[in-house]
């Protein structure tokens, strides 16, 4: 008979208290998808990019592990470090040239051209679709990009939500508000008549 | 209403709700293969943290000069707590040689166990 897996709060007093790299190294293989594929939606697809970040995002976990204290899923504090990461990351390159990162965007955008559930039949409505939303989702600034894809990527509640962006409830519907606001504008043409 | 759901509803514009839902449940299901991902996040974590290799020994020696300091700043402690406590668990007079095997028997015990807890891993 196998061993029953260990829960995340297992592995972690592990990695904790006899500093088990195993048990971290079965943190990061559970997390690891999750986290990379929240970063490279709020990096309009940028995979390298996304890989440093979620890097960054373990090793600050790794070293912060003792002080995480099960209050929230293990997962919405991985997300809160890597949105952290991304934003700081934003503030630095917000002074860059924007030519690269719209490249980045780009590249991104046509790595990521999978169909779209768009509740159609159609594949080319759906890459079409996915080409638009992702293209709207990139005029919205990093906090309301975040906000949209904690609660509709990530499907957190606005608590939660509140908790990753370490910000106020309050906060996050407004910034949610605004980016639909923005994202109706983009997206008018999909709206129906 | 949970607030998961509110937050979809809360401006009325369901079809904007509807294709950040599909967005969602998509990104959702899709799976970034970890193609090394792990293993090189582990090769890139700080090297854990080693003792020095003098540390075992130093603190061998402090333990036993600690030691040697108590048993000849009191010469007779030594001998009376000894004779005290096998008088209590025996419950009878010992003598000078019963109270030396015990000690000699204390101490190979101690010794054992300082090699087992002293002992490379």
């Amino acid at each position: 008979m196998s061993e029953p897996a260990l829960t995340d709060a297992q592995l972690i007093a592990r990695a904790v208290i006899h500093d088990d790299r195993h048990a971290f190294s079965e943190l990061v293989r559970r997390h690891q998808s999750a986290v990379r594929t929240t970063l490279r939606r709020l990096t309009m697809g940028n995979h390298a990019l996304a890989d440093d970040l979620a890097q960054e995002t373990f090793l600050l976990a790794y070293r912060n592990l003792g002080s995480f204290r099960q209050e929230a899923r293990f997962s919405t504090w991985l997300y809160r470090i890597a949105t952290n990461a991304f934003l700081a990351d934003a503030r630095k390159r917000r002074e860059e040239p924007l030519g690269d990162r719209d490249a980045d965007v780009a590249d991104g955008t046509a790595a990521d051209a999978e169909p779209l559930d768009s509740g159609g039949p159609d594949p080319a409505r759906a890459a079409s679709l996915r080409l638009d939303m992702d293209r709207a989702l990139a005029v919205l600034s990093e906090a309301e990009r975040a906000a949209i894809v904690q609660c509709y990527h990530n499907d957190l509640s606005h608590e939660e939500a509140a908790q990753v962006l370490n910000c106020p409830v309050g906060t996050v519907k407004t910034h949610i508000l605004r980016a639909k606001l923005k994202l109706k504008a983009r997206l008018a043409a999909w709206a129906p008549l | 209403m949970t607030d998961r759901e509110l937050h979809r509803t809360d401006t009325g514009d369901d079809w904007l709700d509807g294709l950040l839902r599909a967005d969602g449940r998509e990104h959702r299901a899709a799976y970034a293969d970890d193609n090394g991902f792990t293993a090189r996040l582990m090769a890139a974590l700080p090297a854990p943290a080693a003792l020095p290799a003098w540390r075992k020994p130093a603190l061998a020696a402090l333990w036993a000069s600690a030691g040697i300091g108590i048993a000849v700043a009191l010469p007779g402690a030594v001998f009376d707590v000894a004779h005290g406590m096998l008088r209590a668990i025996l419950g009878q007079p010992v003598s000078f040689t019963g109270i030396a095997a015990a000690v000699a028997a204390l101490g190979a015990a101690t010794w054992a166990a300082a090699a087992i807890a002293l002992r490379d891993d």
